[in-house]
């Protein structure tokens, strides 16, 4: 009941500022969820009626707890999910850049080269430095060595690692540390120079220390890429992210700033979830 | 061991000691799970106490070739059998290339009457057919007219004035009236059945690859056909006979037109004959040494063993008979120097025979068409082989006759030689008149051949298949590609080899013959079994090992990887040659290696299809060489251990060759763990 009652009071000012905030600037959004359902098993969905709007330049959090859906929402954003045989969208669409992704026309090997993704373990190839982070262009077909060597650098730069690795760019990837080797994921993800880049919990294997500088990585690169990020860590969401979508049992309960939705969420669950009182 | 066991301990009260005492049987202070731990790890160690006396074994009986190899070759020197075999050589080297030129040549002559001959030879074959077809009808009138020739012999001995005859004659007259009657229509009927037989296309096929006859011959072939369907035709048909006319002039014409080939030729078979004549004269001395010094050796075992035998014996007759015999062995070393003058008189001779021989053999040689100059696939082939074997005869010539002029029968073989003499002697003969050869060359090549035919053809297919089974396939075909490829390792090799004998090594001969494969290095075949054949199986028979050990390798690779990659905007296809692949190729190394190791310790199928002549193949043949017969070391084991005697040279030899094999799996095993190692760190 109380549930209602904050609703009641909350939801008004609540559309008024999401709409005021999306009226503008509709052109920025770079990713729309259209009503979306999801499973991976005919008949039972594990994402209903997902609709959610996110913004050229922001850093998303997607949080809940384990199996509410996140890390699926996050796959299907790239069509990751198409590696199953049986998973498939069953209602709504989600536009990437204004293209429904799953329409017949999209490749989905084009699509990945705009949607990167950073996974939750860090794995490096096993080759070197180097190859690891020109691959995404080597398999577009770039082999010019002066293109190459720029973009490596650069995407080291962006991700922090170029200080540390520069002089043994030839090693494997391999002997790096935890907190390097994700930095290496990230460069290699956005050497393509994707639009988005997706991380799915870049930080859940990785010490506080190599967590911080990740962290701080995402906040750099929020200039040049809009980022959706899956995480368990509620600080974290409150220290990288612009906004956050809490999801239980796949369904979206709240999207809002980051800050409003820590500091007053409108739904009673989210508060129960953000507290710690489940979860 | 055991505390608990003690009941009279004072000190501690009977309840704590009933707490902590061992439950169940125990025997010697040992539970149950204590004996079935022993158990298990006492059959574990005796595999490898086995293992170990087998090493032992081989190891010993294999080591102990060299002391007696190394004897055998002092009294093959000390024979004066060395000496010969110098000029053995040289003949050989001339052999080689003289043989060549012959087949160059005839293959030149028989060139120009190729139509006539291919005529003939359709002829002959479509007659077998036809023959066979109609064996029924055909059979039953040679049979009457057989028995119309046997009465009227009969009714021609017979005298019509005697009685007696007269009831015979008769009843002959009267079979001789059916005999004539029935006759002319089976004539008839064979004729039509014949002619219809010839209507049939099969009839006319003559084999794969087989020349076809021209177009215009084939009624005079069907004629000839017709008139050989007379089973009492005495002559050939006339079209045969022409044909065969002109084939023989044919020939005449092109010899006539060759016949300074052909001179060149006689004349190097002539040259060779005086060096040819010495071997043999020497050859006999030579043996006679051999025989004078394998009795001298063998005396004092033979005296012993009359000895022993007069010791254990009760008889005093024949105890006294024994040490008599025993008394007349005489152990008496030949006089080395003696025995071998007459090979040291020998190099003078040799000499002024082998200074004329290479002089003749160069203007001879020189006359030879250029293969340029000839017509033929094989003649071009023959002469370009034998201006190897030229080079090869003048190398031998010289390097004999240094040798012949430097021997001395009382140089003691070093070590060096006698080590080289088995790993690489280029000869394996046993069971000689002559002298045993045990040299591990001819066995090695082909075994080495064989194998690296069959690591060409497998590893390209059973990798490619692995990585299509493993990341491309669906799952359906994924459930029956990979039983179906394990199922291959299943089929006994023995079956495997009936059936290269007996289909594979017919149809790769028939495939040989088909005209617009003759760009392939040694086509047509005459073989049937060859190294190619018996390659090509044993790439069959690694699929399996190289296939499932390359899918375990590619399974391996973390699915991370692969998900990183496909993220990433890569393809599938681009995903596995570019990260998947790459990650598992230490264990694709691994797996070849393995697969080396089934190839090259496999016996049945290549002791039953590789042919099993003992030489080395013939490399101036080029890639051709795959069409040759060879033995291997597995196949030379299988084949000879059961016919020695144990604890002799021949024996050791054998055990050598497996000492051979067992260093090179042992060599390939560590190399495959070495490198799976270094695999598993990643």
């Amino acid at each position: 009941m109380p549930d209602q009652e904050s609703e009641e009071t909350l939801s008004p000012e609540h559309s008024s500022a999401s709409t005021s905030a999306q009226q503008p600037d509709l052109a920025d959004v770079v990713i729309e969820v259209d009503d979306v359902n999801f499973s991976y098993v005919k008949g039972t969905d594990v994402l209903r009626d997902i609709t959610m709007n996110i913004k050229r330049g922001e850093v998303t959090a997607l949080i809940g707890p384990s199996g509410c859906g996140k890390s699926t929402l996050l796959r299907c954003l790239n069509r990751m999910n198409d590696l199953i045989p049986t998973a498939a969208i069953t209602k709504g669409e989600i536009r990437i850049l204004d293209t429904n992704v799953y329409d017949p026309k999209v490749d989905p090997i084009e699509l990945r080269k705009h949607v990167g993704m950073v996974f939750q373990k860090y794995n490096p190839f096993p080759k070197s430095i180097y190859e690891n982070v020109a691959f995404g262009l080597r398999i577009q077909g770039i082999k010019k060595k002066s293109v190459l060597d720029e973009a490596v650098e650069r995407s080291l730069k962006s991700a922090g690692l170029w200080n540390e690795v520069k002089d043994r760019l030839d090693t494997s990837g391999l002997g790096l540390s935890g907190g390097q080797q994700q930095r290496l994921c990230i460069a290699r993800t956005i050497a393509v120079e994707p639009k988005i880049v997706l991380m799915d919990e870049p930080c859940s294997a990785l010490d506080p220390i190599s967590t911080t500088i990740i962290e701080e990585l995402i906040t750099q690169l929020k200039e040049e890429f809009t980022i959706v990020i899956v995480t368990h860590n509620m600080q974290q969401a409150t220290r990288v992210s612009d906004k956050t979508a809490y999801f239980y049992l796949g369904e979206l309960i709240e999207m809002d700033d980051t800050i409003r939705i820590f500091n007053s969420p409108s739904r009673k669950e989210t508060e129960d979830y953000i507290s710690g009182r489940f979860g | 061991m055991s505390h608990s066991g003690n009941p009279d301990s004072p000190s501690s009260p009977a309840k704590e000691r009933l707490v902590f005492k061992r439950r169940g049987v125990q025997i010697f202070g040992l539970g149950w799970q204590d004996v079935i731990r022993i158990f298990f790890g006492g059959n574990a160690s005796l595999a490898i106490i086995i293992l170990i006396l087998i090493c032992f074994f081989l190891a010993k009986e294999a080591f102990l070739f060299f002391p007696d190899h190394h004897r055998d070759l002092n009294s093959y020197r000390q024979s004066g059998q060395e000496f010969v075999g110098f000029m053995g050589e040289e003949v050989t080297a001339h052999t080689n290339l003289y043989s060549s030129a012959n087949i160059a040549y005839f293959a030149e002559v028989n060139r120009t009457s190729r139509v006539e001959d291919t005529i003939l030879r359709s002829y002959r074959s479509v007659l077998a057919n036809v023959e066979n077809r109609s064996s029924k009808t055909w059979g039953r009138l040679e049979r009457e007219i057989d028995a119309l020739e046997e009465v009227e012999d009969d009714l021609s001995d017979l005298d019509p004035e005697t009685e007696e005859d007269v009831a015979e004659i008769a009843s002959l007259t009267e079979e001789k009236r059916r005999l004539e009657k029935e006759i002319p229509p089976l004539r008839e009927k064979l004729k039509r059945e014949v002619n219809t037989i010839l209507s049939w296309d099969e009839i006319w096929d003559l084999g794969v690859g087989a020349e076809e006859p021209p177009a215009d011959s084939i009624p005079g072939i069907r004629e000839a056909v017709l008139f050989e369907a007379f089973p009492d035709a005495e002559e050939e048909h006339p079209f045969i006979e022409k044909t065969k006319q002109i084939s023989k002039e044919k020939k005449a014409a092109a010899a006539a037109e060759l016949a300074e080939f052909k001179e060149t030729i006689k004349g190097m078979q002539a040259v060779v004959r005086p060096l040819k004549d010495l071997e043999r004269e020497l050859k006999e001395p030579a043996l006679e040494n051999k025989k004078e010094i394998t009795s001298f050796s063998t005396a004092p075992e033979r005296r012993d063993a009359w000895l022993k035998g007069a010791e254990a014996t009760r008889d005093p007759e024949e105890k006294a008979r024994m040490l008599a015999r025993a008394e007349e062995v005489v152990i008496k070393e030949p006089d080395y120097a003696a025995i071998n003058q007459v090979f040291y008189d020998a190099i003078t001779r040799h000499a002024s025979i082998a200074a004329p021989l290479e002089v003749e053999m160069k203007t001879l040689f020189d006359k030879l068409p250029t293969p340029a100059g000839v017509v033929t696939k094989s003649a071009k082939e023959n002469l370009k082989r034998a201006g190897v074997f030229y080079d090869r005869f003048q190398e031998s010539m010289a390097s004999n006759r240094k040798k012949i002029r430097e021997w001395s029968h009382d140089h003691p073989v070093t070590v060096v030689e006698s080590v080289s003499a088995f790993l690489v002697g280029k000869n394996w003969t046993t069971n000689s008149s002559w002298h045993d050869f045990y040299g591990l060359l001819p066995l090695f090549t082909g075994s080495l051949l064989i194998s690296i035919i069959a690591l060409t053809v497998s590893v390209p297919f059973s990798i490619a298949a692995a990585i299509y089974v493993n990341q491309l396939s669906s799952f359906r075909e994924q459930s029956f590609i990979k039983p179906a490829i394990e199922f291959i390792g299943a089929i006994p090799s023995v079956v495997l080899g009936f059936f290269g004998i007996l289909v594979f090594g017919e149809a790769l001969r028939n495939i040989s013959q088909v005209e617009w494969l003759q760009w392939f290095p040694g086509f047509p075949m005459a073989e049937r079994l060859t190294i190619l054949n018996a390659g090509l199986l044993l790439a069959f028979m690694a699929v399996p090992t190289i296939f499932t050990l390359t899918e375990d390798a590619l399974n391996n690779v973390p699915q991370a990887f692969t998900e990183n990659s496909l993220a990433m905007g890569a393809t599938k296809l681009q995903t596995v040659f570019r990260v998947v692949v790459p990650t598992a190729v230490s264990g694709v190394i691994a797996a070849v290696l393995l697969g080396f190791g089934r190839i090259i310790g496999e016996t049945m199928v290549v002791l039953l299809v590789a042919g099993n002549k003992i030489k080395i193949p013939d490399f101036t043949e080029g890639l051709g060489v795959v069409t040759q017969p060879a033995h291997t070391m597995t196949g030379i084991i299988a084949q000879e251990l059961g016919e020695v005697d144990s604890g002799s040279l021949h024996w050791r030899a054998l055990f050598m060759v497996g000492m051979v094999l067992f260093v090179i799996s042992l060599l390939v095993n560590f190399a495959a763990q070495r490198v799976l190692k270094k695999f598993q760190k990643i």
